[in-house]
């Protein structure tokens, strides 16, 4: 039963959404504004309270455990408890604690780890993108290319580089990653249908 | 060691140094490049300007990102903002992320500071963060009512109250979604706002992310892209020239006007991506510029090796 009621739930409702999805049907659409719309919002409390649990449980083993990086551990849980507190206790507004936190600690911090990611690519460029080989040569002059078209200096040295920069995005890129979204896609479709069809079960946990 | 192994083995912290240089120096002193508009950006400004004065159109800017990317999407999201306030373009703001919320309440302070007679529930409406569990019932049910969908705005009036709601029912008038993300496009928007609705959906995006948003411009399911700090100066440059002059778009004035940002004449905040895009292009030049020694060098000692070989 432990299994079963799981998969049950998740067969009909499946089926219940493909019905909705393609049959525009008053009883299908019903079924979607009447029924599925007022379900989600008394729900998805109850999925928040069981991810800050599952947070809190992970956080607090690992510090009883005294496993590695445990310390960390004590962060997070602290940056739970304040958040909250300060959250619950003055509201979001501006100049209230949690608004101070999010501007003078979560501000910065953002800022910071994504600042370095300029010194990294340069470090990276320097060091490791070389001409190797045809294939490397292609994607080296192909960056060059799109990294000059992409500024001012590109098209003051001539027109052709963001010609060549736009001709690069909107044909090989475009193909490239539209062969690769069509990939995506089939394989979510398949992947879906297995779940729907109960022939994936890992989602239930113990692997089967 | 030879010259070329040197070369090779540089130390990264002098790479820091040149990075750290070529992008601060840009910053403190600004001069002025020509910023020229790409066909995804002029898209997306045509159809907001489109909406201009229409009591019976607005446009929904979803802004889904952390203050991280918050420099690359931020001064897109204020011109597109400014266009719309300038224009008199109904605007509706709403995010699924916590950490969004305050980035909403400060685009909106940031261009409001310079209109007098903006007003909120009459010229633009904050929906404000709603959990990422209604996404799916918020998206879809905006194709029937928005009202009924989003129930409240982040002040807690109920939306039906509110003026800027007249003549504004569902996508058939709110129609254009511009979602801002450092890791989507308006994928969530496509899929069920604009292939079950018919909405038009934009996307302002960081650049490393623009590449995966050409096929679906190319298909029309995006109207438009703002691709990162070029295409937040493109957008700005936009702004400053047809919007604050109430002027209509015109390719050709566009290729040869080209306002100036090393003057007081347009505010800073009205000019950032621009001043930015100043740091961009030398960091540009300077990463081809790594690329380009490091290759020398890697081929320089290859044949060294080589000529070594024949020799032994």
């Amino acid at each position: 039963m432990k299994r079963q009621i799981p998969l049950l739930i998740v067969i009909t409702l499946g089926l219940l959404f493909m019905a909705h999805a393609f049959i525009p049907h008053k009883i299908s659409q019903d079924f979607y504004n009447q029924w599925y719309r007022e379900w989600v919002k008394a729900v998805s409390p109850f999925a928040a309270l069981l991810g800050i649990y599952s947070l809190i449980n992970v956080h607090v083993r690992k510090i009883k455990r005294k496993a590695h990086n445990w310390q960390y551990s004590i962060a997070t849980l602290l940056g739970i408890i304040v958040t909250a507190v300060a959250g619950f206790g003055w509201g979001s507004e501006s100049g209230s604690p949690s608004s101070w936190i999010y501007e003078n600690i979560m501000m910065p911090l953002c800022a910071t780890i994504f600042a370095l990611l300029a010194f990294y690519i340069a470090s990276a460029a320097y060091k490791a993108f070389r001409a190797r080989s045809i294939e490397a040569t292609v994607l080296l002059a192909a960056a060059i290319i799109v990294m000059l078209g992409r500024v001012a200096l590109g098209a003051a040295i001539t027109h052709w580089i963001p010609d060549a920069t736009k001709w690069i995005l909107t044909v090989p890129n475009l193909a490239a990653k539209r062969g690769i979204a069509l990939g995506v896609g089939l394989g979510m479709t398949a992947t879906s249908l297995k779940i729907i069809l109960g022939i994936e079960r890992t989602y239930l946990g113990g692997g089967d | 060691m030879s010259w070329f192994e040197k070369l090779q083995n540089l130390d990264r912290r002098y790479i820091y140094i040149v990075v750290a240089l070529c992008i601060i120096i840009p910053f403190t002193f600004t001069f002025h490049t020509n910023t020229y508009t790409t066909e995804p950006v002029e898209n997306i400004y045509q159809l907001i300007d489109s909406y201009a004065g229409r009591e019976d159109r607005a446009i929904l800017l979803s802004i889904e990102h952390d203050p991280s990317t918050s420099p690359e999407l931020q001064p897109m999201e204020i011109a597109i903002v400014r266009h719309c306030f300038e224009r008199g373009v109904k605007v509706f703001f709403l995010t699924f992320r916590i950490t969004a919320s305050p980035i909403i309440d400060y685009v909106i302070n940031t261009t409001k500071e310079e209109f007098a007679d903006i007003q909120s529930g009459v010229d633009y409406v904050n929906f404000g963060y709603k959990p990422a569990a209604l996404y799916l019932p918020i998206i879809l049910g905006m194709g029937d009512d928005i009202a009924e969908a989003v129930e409240t705005d982040s002040e807690g009036r109920k939306l039906n109250n509110l003026e800027i709601m007249k003549g504004i029912k569902n996508y058939n008038e709110m129609n254009l979604v511009v979602e801002f993300s450092g890791s989507s496009y308006g994928f969530g928007w496509i899929t069920y706002a604009r292939s079950r609705f018919g909405a038009n959906v934009a996307a302002g995006i960081t650049a490393v992310m623009a590449a995966d948003t050409y096929p679906y411009i190319q298909s029309g399911q995006l109207v438009g892209v703002l691709g990162g700090l070029k295409g937040a100066a493109e957008y700005e440059k936009l702004v400053d020239l047809f919007a604050v002059n109430q002027l209509e778009f015109s390719k050709e004035q566009e290729k040869q006007t080209f306002p100036r940002i090393n003057n007081d004449d347009i505010l800073y905040k009205f000019k950032t991506a621009r001043i930015g895009m100043n740091a961009q292009n030398v960091a540009h030049v300077m990463i081809i510029v790594f690329i380009l020694i490091g290759n020398i060098g890697y081929f320089l000692e290859r044949r060294r090796k080589n000529k070594q070989g024949e020799g032994s």
